[in-house]
């Protein structure tokens, strides 16, 4: 079975059109992935709409996986990879955890708003909004991976 | 890491503003909490919330502004808001937020529109 990488790496190019992130599972960290995807998407010339689009996704999908992914632990690690290709941007998060077991509910603000559902829950809801397609619950040796993927053309 | 909130009151033409420079995360519940709390002590029945154009906000954070519009809604307060960029005015929108707190373009929009002559 592959270890579980541990590698003290941040960042590193795995082709030039490849960008790798290994994140310490603490909050606040997801920025690192927002900032570096924003770079790489407005290096390959999306719009500034697409990329804020794009940033509030990778934020969103990071705190997930820091959160209900890796429950917080200390020395997990959210691994981020990113890859433009063929006017594709799409963008991996890896948790080291079992996948999105119980799916929440669409938000409903009246509901939140009566107490009948959490205010919390809508990050997933947040990035299919967002980006173009959203594959969940792929599996890895590692854990779980949410891919996102955003096209040149806004949605 | 994450950025502390400054989290301020002031009231004008008896509409409440409570400004949130920075970032809006889970961070900022106890500020936010905090400056809310105060308002009601001074018996607030209009409150604008004006934001930091250029403020990260997550999930999380929008899930404090959701509690917030439970417990104004409870004390039949008017919730406004203000100076958020164009893509989160699309998030607050897309989670229903907008439903129950109106987005103005600029502070003194806002208060002109919820002033008491409106």
């Amino acid at each position: 079975m592959k270890a579980v990488k541990k590698s003290s790496e941040i960042m590193r190019m795995l082709d030039e059109r490849t960008l790798e992130i290994n994140l310490p599972n603490k909050i606040g960290y997801e920025r690192i992935a927002m900032e570096c995807s924003s770079s790489f998407a407005k290096l390959v010339g999306f719009s500034r709409d697409r990329i804020d689009d794009l940033k509030t996704a990778v934020s969103e999908a990071c705190l997930n996986a820091m959160e209900h992914g890796n429950r917080w632990r200390s020395d997990a690690r959210v691994i981020i990879t990113m890859n433009f290709e063929n006017d594709t941007f799409s963008v991996s998060v890896e948790d080291e955890g079992e996948g999105i077991l119980d799916m929440p509910d669409e938000p409903d603000i009246d509901r939140k708003l009566d107490l009948l559902q959490t205010p919390r829950g809508m990050g997933i809801y947040i990035i299919k909004q967002l980006v173009d397609e959203v594959e969940l619950n792929q599996r890895t040796k590692q854990g779980h991976v949410l891919r996102m993927i955003l096209r040149m053309t806004a949605k | 890491m994450q950025n502390q909130n400054e989290i301020t009151f002031e009231t004008r033409d008896m509409i409440t503003i409570i400004t949130i420079n920075g970032d809006l995360t889970v961070v900022s519940e106890a500020p936010l909490k905090k400056a809310y709390n105060n308002a009601n002590d001074c018996g607030v029945s209009k409150i604008l919330l004006d934001f930091d154009p250029e403020a990260y906000i997550n999930s999380g954070g929008i899930a404090l502004i959701i509690q917030l519009l439970g417990e104004a809604r409870k004390r039949n307060q008017m919730v406004g808001i203000t100076g958020l960029s164009e893509h989160f005015k699309k998030v607050f929108s897309m989670v229903g937020v907008t439903k129950y707190a109106r987005v103005y373009a600029s502070v003194d929009e806002a208060i002109a529109a919820m002033s008491p002559a409106s």
